[in-house]
C-alpha cells in the first residue's frame, strides 16, 4: 500500500517536472513525455486495479492540462460539430496501453528490463500516434509527411532512454517497502516462479 | 482475468464514458482549476530558462574578466560590459516603445498580453498568454503584433482558460484558417497551416485562388476581413510560390512572423472586430472560425 503512495507521488512530481520540458525543434518538436514514461513505468510495477485507477486519475490530469477543444473541420471549411480529441481521450489511451504494458510483468519482477523498456517507449511513440491518427481521421485525410515519423521515433526515444532510471527508481522503492510484484489478473495465467 | 479484474475494469470503462461526455463548460471548469494550479509553475518554468541562460552569459563575463585582470584592464572590461547590457536595455526598450505606439496608433482597442508558454500541445501550435477572462479576452479574438507599421496576425484565442490565461491557436495550425487576398488585388482565398505541428515556420496554403490570380513571389497575402472573424489588412506572409491547378490555384505561402521568438502579442477585442466589419461582406462560406462547442462533443 505504502509503495502505491510512492509510484503515486511519483506520477505527481512528473506532471510539475513536464511543465520544465522543452519541445526540440531540430526534432520537429518532439519533446520526452515523462507523464506517459512515468505512468508507463508505473504499469509494470502496480497490479491491473491499481494501474487503471493511475490511468484515471493521470489521464485526466493531463487532459485538464494540456486538452485543446479543438472542434473538426471538413474541407469546405465547415465545422463538424465534434471536438477532434474529446476531453477523457488520455484515460483512454493510458487504460489501454497500460493493460498491454502490464503483459511484461513477470519480466519486470524477474529482473529482466529489456524488454519493459522497449515497450514502454514504444507504448509511448503509440500514444501520440493514436492522437494523430484520431485528429487525421476527423479532417478527413491521412497526411504522413517524414517529419511525423521522426517526431513521433524521437518520442519513444526519449521515452525508451528515461524508463530504466524510472524503473530502478521503482525498484528501489519496493525494495525499501518491501513490496513484491504479483503476477495477478491478466498475466495471472502465465506466471512462473522466479 | 480475475473477476474482481473484471469489475475494475467495468468501473473504469463507465467513469471513462462519464468524463467523455462532460459539457464543455464542465471541461472549462476543469481546465481552468488545473490551469490556476499550473500557472506558478508554467511561469517559474520560464523564469527557470531565463535564469539559466542570465547564468551562462555570466560565467562567460566572469572568464573574460578574469583573464582581462591578469592584463590589468578590469576597468575597461567592467565599462564594456555595461555598454553591452546598456545595448541590451536599449534593444528592449526599443522593442517596447515600438509595440507601444503601435497599441497607441492602431485603430481597434487591443490588450496587450505576454506570452507565458509555447506549444503546450503535442499535436496543436498554441501558446498561453497571461491575459484572460479579467481583461475581456474572448474566444476567437484575432491575436497581431507589429510589423513595420502595419500589424501581422498570429493566430486567434482558442480559449481562455481563467482570469489570467488564455490559449491562443497560431496561424501555423492547420485549423486556424483565414480567408485572405492577395493585396493590392481582389483575389481570394483561403490560408490554412499544417497539421501536426511539425516545424517553426511551415509552408503555409492559399488555397481557392483564381486561376488567374497570378501570384507572384514575394507579394504579401493580407486577411480579407471577409467572416468578420478576422479584420482586413491583417498581414499574414508572402508568397513563396504559385501553382495553378486544373480548378483552381493555391499559392505557398511563407510566414514574416517568427513564431519562436514572440514575447509580447495583443488581443485584438472581439467587440471591435464586429464593428470593424463592413457591412455587406460577410460571406457564410467563407466564415472560417473554428467555434467552441456548444454541446457535449
Amino acid at each position: 500500500m505504502i509503495f502505491f503512495f510512492l509510484v503515486a507521488a511519483m506520477l505527481a512530481g512528473s506532471f510539475f517536472l513536464q511543465e520544465f520540458i522543452p519541445f526540440f525543434a531540430w526534432a520537429y518538436y518532439a519533446r520526452f513525455l515523462l507523464v506517459h514514461t512515468a505512468f508507463y513505468c508505473a504499469a509494470v510495477s502496480v497490479p491491473f486495479p491499481v494501474m487503471l485507477l493511475f490511468a484515471l486519475v493521470c489521464g485526466f490530469i493531463w487532459d485538464a492540462r494540456y486538452h485543446v477543444p479543438v472542434q473538426a473541420i471538413n474541407e469546405a471549411g465547415v465545422s463538424s460539430g465534434q471536438v477532434e480529441l474529446p476531453f477523457g481521450f488520455t484515460i483512454f489511451i493510458f487504460g489501454l496501453l497500460g493493460a498491454f504494458i502490464q503483459g511484461v510483468r513477470p519480466l519486470f519482477r524477474r529482473g529482466r528490463w529489456e524488454l519493459p523498456v522497449f515497450l514502454i517507449g514504444f507504448a509511448t511513440a503509440l500514444s501520440i500516434l493514436i492522437e494523430y491518427l484520431v485528429i487525421s481521421f476527423h479532417r478527413g485525410g491521412l497526411d504522413f509527411p517524414y517529419e511525423l515519423w521522426w517526431k513521433i521515433l524521437v518520442t519513444g526515444l526519449f521515452s525508451t532512454a528515461a524508463s530504466p532510471f524510472l524503473l530502478l527508481l521503482l525498484s528501489k522503492l519496493a525494495q525499501m517497502v518491501g513490496y513484491k510484484i504479483q503476477l495477478t489478473g491478466i498475466t495471472r495465467k502465465y506466471t512462473f516462479e522466479t | 482475468m480475475s473477476r474482481l479484474n473484471v469489475v475494475f475494469l467495468l468501473i473504469f470503462i463507465g467513469v471513462l464514458v462519464w468524463i467523455t461526455m462532460f459539457s464543455p463548460d464542465a471541461v472549462d471548469r476543469i481546465q481552468r482549476g488545473a490551469m490556476s494550479l499550473f500557472e506558478p509553475v508554467t511561469k517559474s518554468g520560464d523564469g527557470i530558462k531565463d535564469f539559466i541562460a542570465g547564468e551562462e552569459e555570466d560565467a562567460i563575463s566572469v572568464a573574460e574578466m578574469k583573464e582581462r585582470l591578469e592584463f590589468a584592464e578590469r576597468d575597461r572590461d567592467r565599462l564594456r560590459l555595461e555598454v553591452l547590457q546598456m545595448d541590451e536595455l536599449i534593444y528592449e526598450n526599443n522593442s517596447l516603445r515600438q509595440a507601444l505606439l503601435y497599441k497607441e496608433r492602431a485603430p481597434q482597442s487591443l490588450i496587450a498580453a505576454r506570452v507565458m508558454s509555447r506549444k503546450p500541445s503535442t499535436w496543436y501550435n498554441t501558446l498561453i498568454i497571461d491575459k484572460g477572462e479579467n481583461d475581456n479576452v474572448k474566444p476567437d479574438s484575432p491575436v497581431i503584433v507589429p510589423a513595420g507599421d502595419d500589424a501581422a496576425l498570429i493566430g486567434k484565442v482558442s480559449e481562455v482558460r481563467g482570469d489570467n490565461t488564455a490559449v491562443v491557436l497560431l496561424l501555423t495550425d492547420e485549423m486556424c484558417q483565414v480567408s485572405a487576398k492577395l493585396m493590392n488585388t481582389p483575389e481570394q482565398g483561403i490560408l490554412s497551416g499544417q497539421r501536426g505541428m511539425l516545424k517553426n515556420l511551415p509552408e503555409l496554403k492559399l488555397r481557392y485562388l483564381s486561376k488567374e490570380a497570378d501570384a507572384q513571389p514575394g507579394q504579401l497575402i493580407v486577411s480579407s476581413g471577409s467572416g468578420g472573424l478576422f479584420p482586413p489588412d491583417l498581414i499574414l506572409g508572402e508568397v513563396q510560390r504559385y501553382d495553378v491547378g486544373v480548378i483552381d490555384a493555391e499559392a505557398v505561402i511563407r510566414p514574416i512572423v517568427d513564431f519562436d521568438s514572440l514575447k509580447d502579442v495583443f488581443v485584438i477585442r472581439p467587440d471591435i472586430v464586429e464593428e470593424a466589419e463592413a457591412p455587406g461582406t460577410t460571406d457564410a462560406s467563407e466564415v472560417q472560425a473554428v467555434p467552441k462547442p456548444e454541446n457535449g462533443q
